[in-house]
């Protein structure tokens, strides 16, 4: 137990900070990115899987970048918090240009959290947090070129599921216009 | 989907990998995952879960457990349904005996005891009681002190200023007296010397009147 400890301590001073960001980046609130980082220690700290994982790094991302997408899933509809919000590159800086960000963010999220469980983990690692596909093959245990095959497919649907999203709200607005 | 919906995907996932959580949001999340696995893994300790779980589960420990159980429940049917003994007075003078054997110096023990806490916890409460009069009684007198003195120092006070009001009233008549007697001197040098200056004035004419 103490060992298990040790370890996760040793992980967290490695990459917690970059674990935080990443949960931050996925659930858009810092305090819930707080919240969802100490539940998946908590998990680690009595996982079996974790033992038997070759990579424990990679597992513990995996399992963060999870944890996100299943409180994205279990959450009702709150109301976003612009406030935590970072935005550095949108020049847009009145609270509707922020809204309707805060809005593209989270339909592009939950468009992502649509995407199946290693197609999303690769997506997640390539487009959010930008790393090479050599390194997303290593920690998956994948060849690169498959890995690259994942992300392409991903955003293949992602753009499809965007698409369709867009074009039913588009048929919405039309339908009440008519009206 | 259009060439401008693409660009706006890429827009929107660049702007979600260059969201950063501020250094202070991070130290605090790392502090708390820290204090939590260290808290969890103390409670851990305390209640070894982990251990009595993989007790629990072995099925070996389990085929155990309804064994005893199920002897259990026989011993207990057996001993509901058996035949009642026939010599029941000797069952209870055996029973007696041997429950006045095993309880009695276990009942004194108990008893002394409790005596000993009853003398105790009156001592106590009396002690307590006897210190709050004692108390009282203390106050009472300080208080009934302080009011004599008052008393007293204040008839004294009195005294000493009719006192000083008499002789006050003794050093004025004094004083007054000396100015009266002053006065009256005074007042009889005057005569003397009218009647000097009477005399002078008789002789002068007198004189006057020979020259003539």
């Amino acid at each position: 137990m103490r060992d298990r400890q040790k370890e996760l301590l040793e992980l967290l001073d490695k990459s917690g900070a970059n674990l935080y960001a990443l949960l931050t980046r996925l659930t858009l609130r810092e305090d819930i990115a707080e919240e969802l980082m100490q539940e998946l220690f908590i998990k680690l700290i009595n996982s079996r899987s974790f033992d038997k994982a070759g990579n424990r790094q990679a597992y513990t991302r995996r399992a963060a970048i999870n944890l996100a997408f299943d409180w994205r899933r279990s959450r009702k509809r709150n109301p976003l918090r612009l406030d935590q919000i970072r935005e550095p590159a949108s020049n847009n800086s009145s609270p509707l240009g922020k809204l309707v960000q805060a809005e593209e963010l989270d339909e592009i999220l939950n468009a992502i959290g649509q995407l199946k469980k290693v197609p999303r983990e690769a997506f997640v690692m390539r487009y959010i947090q930008e790393e090479s596909y050599d390194y997303i093959a290593e920690q998956l245990g994948k060849t690169a070129h498959h890995v690259r095959a994942l992300c392409s497919r991903a955003l293949n649907r992602l753009r499809n599921t965007l698409g369709h999203n867009q074009s039913q709200s588009f048929v919405k607005e039309t339908n009440n216009v008519k009206k | 989907m259009s060439k401008n919906d693409e660009n706006q995907i890429d827009h929107r996932l660049k702007i979600l990998s260059q969201i950063e959580p501020s250094s202070k949001a991070t130290d605090r999340a790392i502090q708390r995952v820290r204090d939590a696995l260290i808290n969890e893994e103390k409670s851990q300790q305390g209640t070894s879960p982990r251990i009595r779980m993989k007790i629990f589960k072995s099925p070996i420990t389990k085929f155990a457990a309804a064994a005893v159980l199920l002897i259990a429940a026989g011993y207990t049917v057996g001993r509901a349904s058996a035949p009642q003994p026939l010599d029941v007075e000797e069952l209870q003078a055996t029973l007696e005996s041997s429950l006045k054997a095993s309880l009695e110096p276990a009942i004194r023990q108990d008893l002394i005891v409790q005596l000993n806490e009853q003398w105790q916890s009156a001592f106590a409460a009396n002690s307590a009681q006897l210190k709050e009069e004692l108390h009282q009684q203390v106050r009472c007198d300080l208080t009934e002190f302080a009011a004599q003195t008052l008393a007293a120092s204040g008839t004294l006070t009195n005294q000493r200023l009719i006192e000083l009001v008499r002789l006050i009233e003794a050093a004025r008549i004094r004083e007054r007296q000396q100015v009266s007697a002053a006065l009256e001197q005074i007042e009889q040098e005057k005569i003397q010397l009218r009647n000097g200056l009477l005399a002078v004035a008789a002789r002068t004419n007198e004189l006057l009147s020979t020259k003539q």
